[in-house]
């Protein structure tokens, strides 16, 4: 119970940079839809880029965390 | 253009909505907690709410009953991160309040940003001012109903409405009880509907076994509003050997159910409506005089639509928003069409208004705002009125004034039909074309 409840809250935590990436990339699509100067696009990407790398290392605190019981 | 407030705390997350929402050409504000979005909203007012569900400082749903107590009502978005929690808001949610599930897309935000149109509708709906809850109307005759609803809501007596069908009796009554500080409920009756045999029992109640039929204990209608009031619709309509019973009541404040032994104290206010006028009454013995006097302490006369024309456009609008609202369109007025309603006599008076609008929004476009109105607002019923108000003679007309009258006036019932209309008028054919011709030629009615 307790197990299933933090694996939960694990998964809850990694959607968290998914929604961040998902975003940015949709700001990219706009900047480069309209024209936009491009430094926008690349801080951007450099977020996209930042929060893939956190959000594999929580994917692996889950599997860590549900391997180890 | 919105006013869009984002209640997360995934700053980063935030900042990169903002962007998007500013560029999709809406204003944004950020919250980080529950506390900040309520400080906004002290002296600001949103038109869209992304509300996180998951807060450091509470859930969002919070934030909606705290802007239930405020009196605002923004559309509002909740987002959350887990798919399954999006089936149960669904369930409690309201229909202002919609739901995204994390990752988000830009599509999703444009989505619920844009049938806002409606939305900015439905603000400028609270300006249709409901006096005590139900009565709409600006006019001086309102305004003095208004008044008289005010001063009898602060005494217990009773009250006797008589307007013409349609009026809005019922409405006033619901005003009247709403303008009164009372705990007890408005209990509604008909008395025109009740059969003889149960009418006693309606009104009073029974014991179980009283009569045939009477399997349990039944609370009459006195008792069950008590500390409240009690509407009698169509009071003219009961029985006049019934009405004793009522009278006794009235007197005696008192009731005892049918085969029952024992008096139970009634403390209600009593409004009764008729439709038939004063004279009505007092000609064609359908109330006794001492039950008039016992109902009618304070009798309130509702005008008619037609004395009040200038509120038809208000109640338009508000039936036409009512009816978008419940079906989810967006039809408006144009001012040609709230003019010709205006035009028009209305003898079922609102509630004929009422079902014109109901019958127009039926018939029009679903995919357009126009709204249709019919060729004719004439209902069968303002038609036999209006031929009895326009078949007057008056003295002084000639003969041959009058059976021209007479004669256009058939014609125009029958859409031109001169056989019918020399049946009705009991001639021939030959005389009907002759007549048309001796008034200068058959011209419309070709």
């Amino acid at each position: 119970m307790n197990n299933h409840e933090s694996l939960r809250q694990l998964v809850h935590d990694a959607r968290a940079p998914l929604n961040r990436i998902s975003m940015n990339a949709e700001l990219v699509k706009l900047v480069l839809e309209n024209d936009m100067p491009k430094e926008k696009a690349l801080a951007a990407l450099d977020k996209i880029i930042a929060n893939c790398q956190q959000c594999s290392e929580q994917l692996q605190q889950i599997s860590d965390t549900h391997t180890s019981d | 253009m919105l006013n869009v407030l984002l209640v997360d705390d995934d700053s980063e997350f935030s900042d990169v909505v903002c962007h998007i929402v500013e560029f999709l050409g809406h204003n944004i504000n950020t919250a980080a907690n529950l506390a900040e979005a309520e400080q906004w909203f002290e002296n600001n007012t949103f038109d869209h709410v992304f509300l996180d569900f998951m807060l450091p400082d509470g859930s969002g749903l919070h934030l909606l009953e705290h802007l239930k107590k405020i009196g605002q009502s923004p559309r509002v978005t909740l987002i959350s991160g887990h798919p399954s929690v999006k089936g149960k808001l669904a369930e409690m949610c309201e229909a202002n309040v919609g739901h995204l599930v994390k990752p988000l897309q830009r599509e999703d935000i444009e989505r619920v940003l844009n049938p806002k149109k409606a939305n900015t509708k439905k603000k400028s709906a609270p300006s249709i001012k409901r006096h005590f809850g139900t009565l709409i109307g600006e006019s001086d005759v309102m305004h003095k109903l208004y008044t008289m609803i005010e001063r009898v809501a602060a005494t217990s007596a009773n009250v006797m409405l008589m307007g013409e069908s349609g009026a809005g009796k019922e409405v006033v009554a619901q005003a009247i009880h709403n303008a009164t500080a009372c705990d007890g409920p408005l209990v509604a009756t008909n008395c025109g509907a009740f059969s003889k045999e149960l009418i006693g029992s309606e009104l009073f109640g029974h014991e179980k076994g009283a009569f045939t039929g009477a399997v349990a204990r039944k609370e009459g209608v006195f008792e069950q509003a008590a500390g409240g009031t009690l509407f009698l619709d169509e009071v003219t309509e009961m029985p006049i050997d019934m009405q004793p019973n009522l009278l006794r009541v009235l007197e005696n404040k008192r009731v005892t159910r049918v085969g029952g032994t024992k008096e139970q104290a009634v403390n209600c206010r009593v409004i009764s409506a008729t439709n038939r006028t004063l004279d009505d009454l007092a000609q064609n013995n359908v109330i006794r005089e001492d039950i008039y006097f016992r109902l009618a302490v304070f009798p309130i006369d509702i005008p008619a639509l037609r004395e009040r024309k200038e509120d038809i456009p208000l109640l338009a609008n508000a039936f036409l928003e009512q009816l978008n609202e419940e079906n989810g369109t967006d039809f408006k007025w144009q001012a040609s069409q709230l003019k010709e309603l205006e035009s028009h006599d209305w003898p079922g008076n609102v509630r004929e208004l009422r079902h014109a609008i109901h019958r127009a929004f039926i018939m029009s476009d679903p995919k357009g705002s126009a709204i249709t109105l019919p060729e004719s607002l004439e209902s069968p019923f303002s038609r036999v009125n209006k031929e009895t108000q326009t078949s007057q003679v008056m003295a002084g007309q000639t003969i041959e004034e009058v059976e021209k009258e007479l004669i256009h006036a058939t014609l125009d019932k029958v859409q031109g039909n001169k056989t019918i209309a020399a049946q009705m008028l009991g001639i021939s054919t030959k005389t009907l074309y002759n007549r048309l011709n001796a008034y200068g030629g058959i011209g419309e009615y070709k």
